[in-house]
């Protein structure tokens, strides 16, 4: 593995601030498809919401920008969701990432990227790890 | 419950363009590899390419049609394969496993041919 990589082991992400709202419920489910009455109405927390909290921190600092990454061959290879704690609708959640790791395998190169979740009261209610490809 | 238990297959309407365009908003995934047709053509996929987490929706959208989301405490997805506009997925799940408190699950995204486009595991909370 080149160094260049090897230092990126470590970097923290821009730590920023999400409040769940319920426009923003209901269009995930939409988008889905998940036309449920409880989910169009924005009071349904998705599994998968944590992906909105995750992009949106990307408004002002992008992992692209971050890593260095080419779009045209970026691939996100696995995700993973720790629900350590309950999310709801008005939550205001702080967001704190760091890069946890960074290797080479099959002429790609793999980024796990962590973040966590914390809710105004102090609790984290949430972990997900990302895996980022950038193929060569 | 019982560890063999098979959930009931959610079926989901064919992946439009229009559909990512919308989940791209909804998501803020703005990779242009999702949406832009001629941006995708020249990364040499062809056409665009849905989001991983779309599908990874849908796998989500099942399991809180098979359990309360109040009891999911993990939920892992490898991404196997890409998936285009035009392609109808079917999310299918099953118990593998059983600890004291936890029900130890599998789920698979698959398209009309089989082909497994997200691979999930999840565990749930026992009540």
């Amino acid at each position: 593995m080149s160094t260049g990589l090897q230092e990126k082991v470590g970097m923290k992400l821009d730590t920023y601030n999400f409040k769940i709202e319920k426009g923003k419920l209901r269009e995930l489910a939409f988008a889905i498809g998940d036309l449920r009455e409880e989910s169009l109405k924005g009071e349904f927390v998705l599994p998968t919401f944590p992906t909105v909290v995750d992009f949106m921190g990307e408004e002002t600092s992008t992992l692209e920008d971050l890593l260095g990454l080419n779009l045209q061959k970026v691939l996100h290879g696995e995700q993973e969701y720790e629900y350590l704690g309950e999310m709801k609708p008005g939550d205001d959640l702080t967001v704190t990432g760091v890069i946890e790791n960074v290797y080479t395998k099959a002429s790609m190169d793999f980024y796990i990227i962590k973040k966590e979740f914390v809710n105004q009261n102090g609790e984290t209610v949430l972990i997900s790890r990302s895996t980022i490809i950038e193929r060569h | 419950m019982e560890v063999g238990y098979q959930f009931e297959p959610l079926h989901k309407e064919e992946i439009t363009h229009s559909q990512l365009v919308r989940y791209a908003g909804a998501s803020g995934d703005f990779n242009p590899i999702h949406t832009v047709v001629p941006f995708a053509e020249s990364a040499g996929l062809g056409d665009v390419i849905a989001h991983g987490m779309l599908v990874k929706g849908f796998v989500g959208q099942a399991i809180s049609q098979w359990f309360s989301t109040k009891d999911l405490v993990k939920f892992s997805s490898r991404f196997r394969a890409m998936t285009r506009p035009g392609e109808k997925i079917t999310v299918q799940g099953s118990v593998v496993e059983e600890t004291e408190d936890r029900w130890i699950c599998q789920a698979e995204a698959v398209n009309e041919a089989g082909e497994v486009k997200v691979k999930s595991s999840f565990e749930i909370k026992k009540r």
